[in-house]
């Protein structure tokens, strides 16, 4: 009798020791799956048709259609037929699933700093921050159970909620249990005592062995004096016996997503016009973008490839002006990329990837700064990227370099935020130096007249034209290493053209026009 | 609380100003940075929602104003886009007269070149930048062809492409500077023809013609 106190003792102590997981469990998940990707897919929502999923020649599940029409899950497929001439089978799809259930844990992370893949059917969520989301522990874990199950429909899986202490327990609630509130640590054991014993999910043999005893609910497992079960079962059924009183403190397997996320659809009838095809990529990019933000990142890269009708394919490469991961700022560009887009044949598939992605740093801002001007910025940045390409647009950094073509360095626009870019900052050009605000790429040849040594006219796009004034010369050279050049500059002001700046090349003494003081 | 909230901000602002030993910018324009400009102009400084012409040769310093206006309004922490249709602009000029290189964008549409796609192509960036509401001032260099005035290559309508950016700028409230050359003009909210500096003139002349 000490020694079963003793032992009861420490599993309600350890029961409340033990982490607090939030676990989701989805129902029906292949089921669910697919009617997401058919809901994806549909054009036109009139030619839906009732539809179950099989396994092994057996229905697994089925959608309320298919259910009100006579098809039960685990009946044979003939069965099924026989009762619904017009039932739309889909193979289960394993593989699918689990990136199905990959995906949300990725969006999870959003929440928690930890998700665990219960496979085949849930998601354990570390909720030990839960007292952060508001001002008692019991209103933010119930602020994050709400959070978790909105974020899932938002990727468009329903799933059953529990929040309490350990994996084990948490997980038997959700996928057996009716409420989705969190259960407190000295109420575990009642709300375990009602599940059926398959919430355990024991070996099976020894699932089998208790059974034979009579014992259908936890609560009546719970009930047994832990020296009986330990007596009769050993070490497994002093196990069992734990878990029926709420005791698990294993930790959690965290789950690190390795791939950057993909969504792919196939319609379900060709398409030729940008506006449906829109509508599929604005359902993709939700689920893509939810997906990045619960990993922090921000997309600088998609790749959409259209899958055309009979074969072939179109492929467009994607740069956004800033990591994002608000799906809105995607739509932008891929509609300007959509808008000036021919295609030889009607889509019938697509694939969005996020090719390449970045932290998606907080805004930082500074007096002057606006948020709506912020979000301004990042969309007008994003249409002009889409139209004009990679490297229209920049900032420009300066450079150390003698050579003026390249004492600046293109650079991606960033600012919205002052300073701390981290960079060492290089002066433009040393005081008191002039240079021209235009410079000609390339410069252009200038023939050079004179009298008696010094240059009084020059010949320029067939006219010669006087030079009323001539700086001292400033020589610049350099880069003996790779690329020399050796130049002296002057500003020279040309009759009808004003102030221009030209050069005497030392290696050749030919004479240049490289730009002008506009 | 909430609706005091923009006030405070706004008196934030006037306290850092004076801090930095910045100018007052006046409400609705922005000054060019160069007071002898800035006198001629009425409101003392390029409209805000407008497009104000700059038009000069090769050298008339054209883009020098354009620079000291964008110096001025980066100095501020505004931000600022160059549409670079010649691919000409010199960013360390424009860091030697004032500007925070970190607030410019700088955009250089399509190839060097001044066929009519690189001009629908500053055109159309324009107008998105105009209209976006995040920029302050937009200058704006297209390479136009001289030959027809009034269009571009003979196909665009340039007034109708001003008027777009006019209302653009109208609906973004940025000022607008248009860089010309001598043989185009546009229907813009003021024009300053610099065209005089190209000639033996030792200091910068400005006459102003108000549209």
């Amino acid at each position: 009798m000490q020694l079963e106190l003793g032992v009861v003792a420490a599993a309600e102590a350890s029961a409340s020791a033990a982490p607090r997981i939030l676990a989701m469990c989805v129902p029906d998940l292949s089921l669910q799956r697919v009617l997401r990707a058919r809901e994806m897919a549909t054009i036109d929502r009139r030619m839906r048709a009732p539809l179950a999923v099989e396994r092994e020649g057996r229905i697994l599940s089925c959608d309320p259609e298919a259910r009100a029409r006579g098809v039960r899950p685990g009946e044979l497929l003939a069965q099924a037929s026989a009762a619904c001439a017009d039932l739309e089978v889909v193979a289960a799809d394993v593989s699918a699933d689990r990136a199905a259930l990959e995906a949300l844990a990725e969006a999870l992370l959003a929440l928690a700093p930890s998700v665990e893949i219960a496979w085949p059917d849930a998601l354990l969520v570390d909720a030990s921050g839960a007292h952060l989301l508001a001002e008692d522990e019991g209103a933010g874990e119930m602020e994050l159970l709400r959070r978790a199950v909105a974020l899932a429909g938002d990727l468009g899986l329903r799933c059953r909620a529990a929040l309490a202490n350990g994996r084990a327990p948490s997980r038997a609630l959700a996928r057996h249990g009716g409420g989705a509130t969190p259960i407190a640590p000295a109420a575990l054991v009642e709300a375990l005592a009602g599940l059926p014993m398959e919430a355990l999910e024991l070996a099976p043999p020894l699932a089998k062995r208790i059974a034979a005893l009579g014992l259908r609910a936890v609560g009546d497992l719970a009930r047994i004096p832990a020296d009986t079960l330990a007596h009769r079962f050993g070490v497994a059924g002093l196990a069992a016996w734990r878990l029926a009183r709420g005791h698990d403190p294993t930790p959690l397997v965290p789950f690190v997503p390795r791939r950057l996320p993909e969504e792919h659809v196939d319609l379900d009838a060709p398409v030729d016009r940008a506006e449906p095809l829109l509508f599929v990529l604005k359902r993709m990019s939700d689920l893509l973008a939810t997906r990045l933000a619960g990993r922090g990142l921000g997309a600088t890269r998609l790749h959409l490839v259209l899958r055309l009708d009979p074969t072939g394919e179109e492929r467009l490469d994607i740069g956004l002006a800033v990591p994002s991961s608000a799906a809105t700022r995607w739509l932008l560009v891929l509609r300007e990329r959509l808008a000036e887009l021919r295609l030889p044949g009607s889509v019938v598939g697509l694939v969005l990837t996020v090719a390449q992605a970045a932290p998606a740093s907080t805004e930082q801002l500074v007096v002057g700064d606006r948020p709506e001007r912020l979000l301004a910025l990042e969309t007008v940045l994003a249409r002009l990227q889409a139209r004009l390409g990679d490297g229209a647009l920049f900032s420009a950094i300066p450079a150390d370099r003698h050579r003026p073509e390249a004492a600046y360095l293109p650079s991606t626009f960033v600012s919205t935020t002052r300073p701390a870019t981290g960079r060492e900052v290089v002066a433009a050009v040393p005081e008191g130096v002039v240079r021209p605000t235009r410079l000609l790429a390339p410069p252009q040849p200038l023939m050079a007249l004179g009298e008696g040594g010094r240059l009084t006219a020059v010949r320029f796009g067939g006219r010669t034209l006087r030079v009323l004034a001539l700086s001292p010369a400033e020589r610049l050279a350099g880069e003996w290493w790779s690329d020399p050049f050796d130049r002296d500059y002057h500003r020279a002001t040309l009759e009808g053209l004003g102030d221009c700046w030209i050069y005497r090349d030392a290696g050749d003494g030919r004479l240049w026009l490289h730009g002008f003081f506009d | 609380m909430a609706a005091a909230a923009p006030e405070i901000l706004e008196q934030l602002r006037e306290t850092v100003r004076r801090m930095e030993g910045r100018a007052a910018s006046r409400p609705g324009f922005l000054t060019s940075g160069r007071a002898e400009i800035d006198r001629l102009l009425p409101g003392g400084g390029f409209r805000r929602g407008a497009i104000s012409e700059l038009t000069g040769g090769l050298a008339s310093g054209k883009t020098a104003i354009a620079l000291q206006t964008i110096a001025a309004v980066t100095h501020e922490h505004g931000l600022a886009a160059f549409v670079d249709g010649r691919h000409e602009l010199y960013p360390p000029a424009a860091a030697a007269l004032g500007v925070d290189l970190d607030r410019l964008l700088i955009l250089r549409p399509g190839g060097q070149g001044k066929g009519d796609d690189a001009a629908r192509a500053c055109l159309w960036a324009a107008e998105a930048l105009l209209a976006s509401g995040a920029f302050e001032v937009v200058a704006l260099d297209v390479p136009l062809l001289p030959a027809r005035p009034g269009r571009i290559d003979g196909r665009i309508d340039l007034d109708r492409m001003v008027q777009r950016l006019r209302a653009a700028a109208e609906k973004g409230g940025a000022a607008g500077l248009w860089l010309g050359v001598p043989g185009t003009r546009i229907s813009s909210a003021a024009r300053l023809d610099l065209s005089r500096a190209d000639r033996r003139t030792p200091a910068l002349t400005v006459a102003y013609h108000a549209a």
